[in-house]
């Protein structure tokens, strides 16, 4: 198998405050292969935005340091100049945020940001540069886009500056996408567009697509693979069905037990997320974990260990000579081969 | 009596003028709420979910009267106020929409409001204790010990602690600081609530507590809930009924059981089938709902849902494939409007061998609306072949003619009347007032 289109090895990011250090994500690993959409899940404050904003290096530098290796397509970014780093940026690695108002400049209109978006990086005539941003506007579904390029994003609704966001980040033809929540504060319906688009462009481009969000929904829907976090730590990843049929760690089986779908938990996970300036012993999620023993709260975080081909878990009741039967009969979980837990059928 | 409910809204309207020239003239409203009803029984929660710009949120600040309503009846038989009677012109004595300074203070007491937004929700230089005191201080109480062991009291039973009193803002979470915002909403022992959005802006398993709080408070309170959120996952947890918005109106109200099992009105229908389902194995809802809520100020005639509907009636003598008959529609309103730009799409249209032809254009074009190749009904398919033709032709007018003279529904003609479904469900669609028309027997059973 060829190198994955972006590797992380041990990517650690580590805030400087006045209450001392933070490090905000704490050693992770993840790949992403070309037309592979990989979601990073956990709660807020887990460390997932933190991880894909350090990937190129948007994280403020200072109070952020980021540490380990970041390699797309083989080049590692971490030891690139600021220069080199900025042709990769929006270039070859494109990003989505949650909050397509504030990644606009109100004053300019929306065809010319998207077509500055290009012109940085290729040296394009403005006439072409014009008729490509056209006719990306038009792709992601932006009706009457010739006209709709000279208007400004004030006239444009939330879901339809969404859509331009992924005009502006599609406009060089990256080789990755990374989306943070881009969905999140759309309603359902335009969601649903959006996330079929991102489909259908992903297709058509071979797009990696490195996906952050908290909704499980979304997940179960777009993923390949899923990476699932806690507190700056990988708890556990694997395919999509792999983690939605047989969560093997506590924290994700809590995860999928807080969708009114598969779990009957209608009261979330009891307690709160560990302190950043002083993370608990052992495993992270050890705190609130109600199969956590002794041997949990010691050491560092567990050794990550494989469960299935792909699957692959950091928790100690998996390793060799333990019985991890408790966990696995409790675990909640899409029934495989079911279709559709409440499919709305006519 | 008890089974009188605790607030009943009639016909509610909340228009924005929009004024033009020198002289302020009006020359138009934005018809964000056009004439909402519904009870909310006590104890009671009633959601009202919709896509966003679909009025929910001016619906809740009308019936709390933070924007005076442009006409329509609020009562609401809170505070004591049970059982009062019309009088003799009409007017109710309970009617939020005319009560006097006065009264509307008292009203406050008993209906109080939660916002989205927490963190801008709280003076960040007030303690949480005094925001949530200031209450009983406004609404006169004027011991300082007994407000603070109250306040101390209740910011128990929502889950912090009395120590807390003495904090800011700043130094709580956003589903803590919601937690404060409940405490304060409940500290006057209000008999309703309306909630707007109150989880939207939570994470998944903070909101998975609050949900469940709300849920908790409610019994213990004896709260009615008014619960406003976009979120169809989070209305099925904590409503007994749901009342569905789309553009200023209700279009389906009904037991939230019975509403997300067996949806009766189109739009519903399609709100439910796009929320992503948690099983990798299950593809996403079959029903897309192109575009976006159209502008209130022009609503689309007859039912305002007709121009994004999936089950869009065909007229008398018509008879095609409803995705064909969708995709004709969409034309129509495209070509109406001047949308269809015939050389652009030329432009972009690539052929391997020689240069693009007008049958390429007729091909792309019915790809593009979802329209079959070709059309069972030799009428429908020959008046369709026209249009393009005069499209080809660049007479967009004529073509513009001939497919709105032609192609008509009676969704944008005649508005729907609610039909009821079971004692508590009732939607506003056509199909179903013909379908109940054509089949009387059915109704005599």
């Amino acid at each position: 198998m060829a190198t994955p289109l972006l590797e992380v090895e041990d990517l650690k990011t580590t805030f400087s405050t006045d209450n001392g250090d933070l490090t905000a994500v704490d050693g992770i690993d993840f790949a992403v292969d070309e037309g592979e959409t990989v979601c990073i899940v956990g709660e807020s404050g887990s460390g997932k935005t933190v991880a894909t904003e350090s990937i190129t290096r948007i994280v403020k530098e200072p109070p952020g340091r980021v540490e380990g290796t970041v390699r797309f397509k083989g080049r590692d970014l971490l030891s690139m100049s600021e220069e080199e780093l900025r042709q990769i940026r929006g270039n070859g690695i494109a990003h989505i945020f949650q909050n397509p108002q504030e990644a606009m400049n109100h004053c300019y209109t929306v065809g010319w940001q998207i077509a500055e978006a290009l012109q940085i990086h290729q040296d394009v005539p403005d006439k072409k540069a014009r008729a490509r941003a056209v006719d990306l506007l038009d792709r992601v579904g932006i009706a009457n886009a010739s006209t709709r390029f000279d208007d400004y994003p004030h006239e444009f609704s939330g879901g339809q500056k969404q859509r331009v966001m992924i005009a502006m980040a599609l406009v060089s033809d990256p080789d990755l996408l990374i989306a943070d929540e881009p969905t999140t504060a759309l309603d359902v319906t335009v969601q649903a567009q959006i996330l079929k688009l991102l489909d259908e462009l992903q297709d058509e481009f071979d797009m990696g697509i490195l996906f952050v969000t908290h909704d499980l929904g979304v997940v179960a829907q777009i993923a390949d693979r899923i990476v699932v976090m806690y507190a700056g730590k990988v708890m556990e990843r694997g395919g999509v069905l792999d983690i939605f049929e047989h969560p093997a760690h506590p924290y994700t089986q809590q995860l999928l037990n807080c969708v009114p779908e598969i779990g009957g938990n209608e009261g979330g996970i009891p307690g709160t997320l560990p302190n950043p300036h002083d993370p608990p012993d052992g495993c992270r999620f050890a705190p609130r974990c109600s199969y956590a023993e002794q041997t949990c709260r010691t050491g560092g975080q567990p050794e990550e260990l494989d469960v299935s081909p792909g699957q692959r878990v950091s928790c100690i009741h998996y390793r060799d000579g333990r019985d991890p039967s408790l966990l696995r009969e409790n675990a909640p979980g899409v029934e495989s081969g079911s279709n559709g837990v409440s499919s709305a059928d006519d | 009596m008890t089974d009188e409910p605790i607030l009943s809204v009639r016909d509610l309207k909340k228009h924005y003028p929009i004024r033009k020239g020198i002289f302020n003239r009006q020359v138009g409203a934005a018809k964000a709420v056009d004439g909402i009803g519904f009870d909310i029984a006590p104890g009671e929660t009633l959601g009202l979910v919709g896509e966003s710009g679909c009025g929910k949120s001016t619906a809740a600040s009308s019936v709390i009267r933070l924007e005076e309503p442009t006409a329509g009846e609020v009562v609401f038989n809170g505070n004591g106020r049970g059982g009062a009677s019309r009088d003799s012109d009409g007017t109710h004595p309970n009617d939020v929409t005319e009560f006097s300074d006065a009264e509307l203070k008292r009203f406050r007491r008993g209906a109080q409001m939660i916002f989205q937004d927490p963190a801008s929700s709280f003076d960040p230089r007030m303690t949480v204790g005094s925001a949530v005191a200031e209450m009983l201080e406004v609404h006169g109480m004027s011991d300082r010990h007994r407000r603070r062991a109250i306040v101390e009291d209740l910011l128990e039973r929502v889950g912090l602690s009395a120590e807390d009193y003495d904090r800011y803002p700043h130094e709580f979470s956003g589903g803590q600081k919601q937690r404060i915002a409940l405490a304060r909403a409940l500290v006057l022992n209000p008999d309703l609530i309306i909630a707007d959005e109150p989880v939207s802006a939570l994470d998944v398993s903070i909101q998975a507590e609050i949900l469940s709080l709300i849920d908790d408070l409610q019994t213990d309170f004896d709260l009615s809930l008014l619960f406003i959120s976009h979120d169809m996952s989070v209305i099925r947890r904590i409503c007994d009924r749901v009342a569905v918005m789309y553009l200023g109106e209700i279009v389906e109200v009904g037991p939230t059981d019975e509403v997300f099992a067996d949806p009766q009105h189109p739009y519903t229908e399609a709100l439910l089938s796009s929320i992503p389902t948690p099983n990798p194995r299950s593809t996403v809802g079959g029903i897309e709902l192109a575009g976006t809520v159209p502008s209130p100020t022009n609503p689309p005639s007859g039912c305002r849902f007709h121009t994004r509907c999936h089950r869009v009636i065909q007229p008398d003598g018509v008879d095609v494939d409803q995705s064909d008959w969708r995709g004709i529609l969409n034309f129509r309103d495209r070509v109406a409007a001047g949308q269809v730009d015939v050389e652009s799409i030329r432009e972009n249209i690539v052929v391997d061998d020689g240069p693009t032809s007008d049958d390429h254009v007729r091909a792309q074009l019915r790809t593009e609306f979802d329209i079959d190749e070709r059309i069972g009904d030799p009428e429908i398919e020959g008046t369709l072949q026209d249009a393009i033709d005069r499209l080809l032709a660049g007479d967009d007018e004529a073509a513009a003619e001939l497919l709105s003279d032609r192609f008509t529904t009676p969704c944008a003609e005649t508005v729907p009347e609610r039909t009821v479904h079971s004692p508590d469900h009732e939607s506003s669609c056509l199909r179903h007032e013909s379908e109940q028309a054509t089949a009387p027997g059915a109704a005599d059973d």
